[in-house]
């Protein structure tokens, strides 16, 4: 039960690395021979997947990642190394995080899982969810996990990134996570499974809210860069873990939420605050929670 | 908070009939658009029609009457143009939606769904959020810690349409806080 993050980390040129992904004392993160360094994107996801699987006493997650800084050049070394990296890993959960949102890279990648790791389960966010939903992949994906904003780019079938939402789908009153979610759903543009980020955070199963998530209410969460990657890291590990979608995504939920309160967090704090919480939040919770005790 | 939608300025000729420059990467739109704005062009920022996407994609639209001058300037300043579109249908534009929270000693001010947070007392950019591009981790490492009026424009660091809208937001908050744009 092996969790696969396909992504990318902020340093130009940086090396392409497969190997699991190692959380150092300090924080730092390490993949094969790069470091990745502290910052929102990948370096978060991965720092919280490592925490949640060593509380769980599972395999830490493995990553396959290249130096990218919006060129796409790693982006295309991590497809073009992807064969070798399902060989390897044989992934029970593939992740993809931040990547340059190409769909054709996106639908090689999935026609090769459809070959190679049928039985995995997809998780997409960030760059690889626009992809998938650009290229019509998302009702290939367990889960994706949006922010309000980013639900309204699944709802719209017109659009192939979030910067082209149209207006009309947010009106005058703000965001309907839940009304939007179902759009996607009906449209072709959702996960069977949408974490939808925000105030209260919407656990959406097929176009349905299956449940919410609105304490505690950490407000300054929004504003640290790398918090909704926290998220994606935790379902995703949990995911790898054997937790049912719905289990995962809702404590994912409760653990980042209840990790922001512990680390009393303002919005000049950093993510890697919050995955140096998590170890006490999972310590504390999770069991209750979710019935998986560690022993 | 605030909601707040902000005029376009950059109209390519209200009624006008308007046609497409294609670009293999955003960094090239971006490129165009300052060449065409110093230029004096009337463009707009959009995305290509549908059946011309390749992903993250970025084009500029102008009246067609005015493509053969602008096709030789960009020519001329070296932009590497993939071709001209002359009826883009509905190209839709990247959204203006502006929004702001006041954390009391933060502001934080998003567009679309990039975030950027400035300490109001010290103009120090405390963090970016939002987005899911390559260079938003690397715009996170280049622009947080340092001052609204210091560091460049995440447009002239940044590569994808993630990078714009987090321009737009910083855009907003130097309005919102009296700091000119670099």
């Amino acid at each position: 039960m092996t969790l696969l993050v396909v992504a990318t980390y902020p340093v130009q040129g940086g090396p392409l690395a497969l190997g699991p992904a190692e959380l150092g004392p300090d924080g730092s993160l390490r993949v094969g021979g790069a470091t990745v360094p502290h910052a929102q994107g990948t370096a978060a996801m991965l720092g919280a997947a490592c925490a949640a699987s060593k509380h769980l006493g599972c395999p830490g997650p493995w990553a396959l990642l290249a130096g990218d800084v919006g060129r796409g050049d790693g982006t295309r070394a991590v497809f073009k190394a992807l064969p070798e990296a399902l060989a390897r890993v044989r992934p029970s959960v593939v992740a993809f995080h931040y990547v340059q949102p190409v769909m054709a890279l996106m639908r090689e990648a999935i026609g090769l899982l459809e070959r190679e790791a049928p039985d995995a389960l997809l998780v997409a966010d960030a760059g690889g969810m626009y992809a998938a939903k650009a290229a019509g992949l998302a009702p290939r994906f367990e889960l994706m996990t949006p922010d309000v904003g980013e639900v309204g780019f699944l709802a719209d079938p017109e659009v192939t990134h979030p910067a082209y939402v149209s207006h009309y789908l947010f009106g005058t009153d703000g965001f309907d996570p839940a009304k939007l979610a179902r759009l996607a759903h009906e449209r072709g543009g959702a996960a069977r499974v949408l974490l939808v980020k925000g105030e209260t955070d919407h656990v959406v199963v097929e176009g349905e809210v299956a449940a919410t998530v609105a304490e505690p209410l950490v407000p300054a969460l929004e504003a640290i860069g790398g918090t909704g990657d926290t998220l994606t890291g935790l379902a995703a590990a949990f995911l790898a873990a054997g937790f049912p979608t719905l289990d995962a995504a809702v404590c994912a939920a409760r653990a980042n939420r209840e990790a922001g309160r512990v680390m009393g967090a303002t919005p000049a704090m950093r993510a890697r605050d919050l995955v140096a919480a998590l170890p006490e939040v999972l310590r504390d919770n999770l069991c209750a929670w979710s019935g998986a005790c560690a022993i | 908070m605030l909601f707040r939608s902000k005029k376009r300025t950059e109209d390519p000729g209200a009624g006008e009939a308007s046609g497409l420059f294609l670009f293999d990467q955003v960094p090239d739109a971006l490129w165009a658009e300052r060449v065409l704005k110093s230029a004096g062009y009337e463009y707009a920022l959009v995305a290509p029609p549908h059946h011309l996407r390749a992903g993250c994609d970025l084009a500029v639209a102008i009246p067609r009457v005015e493509h053969v001058g602008a096709e030789r300037l960009l020519r001329d300043a070296g932009v590497p143009v993939r071709g001209w579109v002359d009826d883009p249908g509905s190209a839709a534009q990247p959204t203006e939606l502006v929004t702001t929270v006041d954390f009391g000693g933060h502001l934080m001010v998003r567009a679309g769904n990039m975030k950027i947070t400035v300490d109001k007392d010290t103009l120090v950019i405390v963090n970016t959020s939002g987005g899911g591009c390559p260079d938003i981790p690397y715009l996170n490492i280049e622009l947080v810690g340092k001052r609204l009026d210091e560091v460049p424009r995440p447009k002239t660091l940044g590569y994808t349409l993630c990078g714009l809208m987090l321009d737009r937001a910083y855009e907003e908050a130097c309005a919102l806080l009296g700091v000119q744009p670099a």
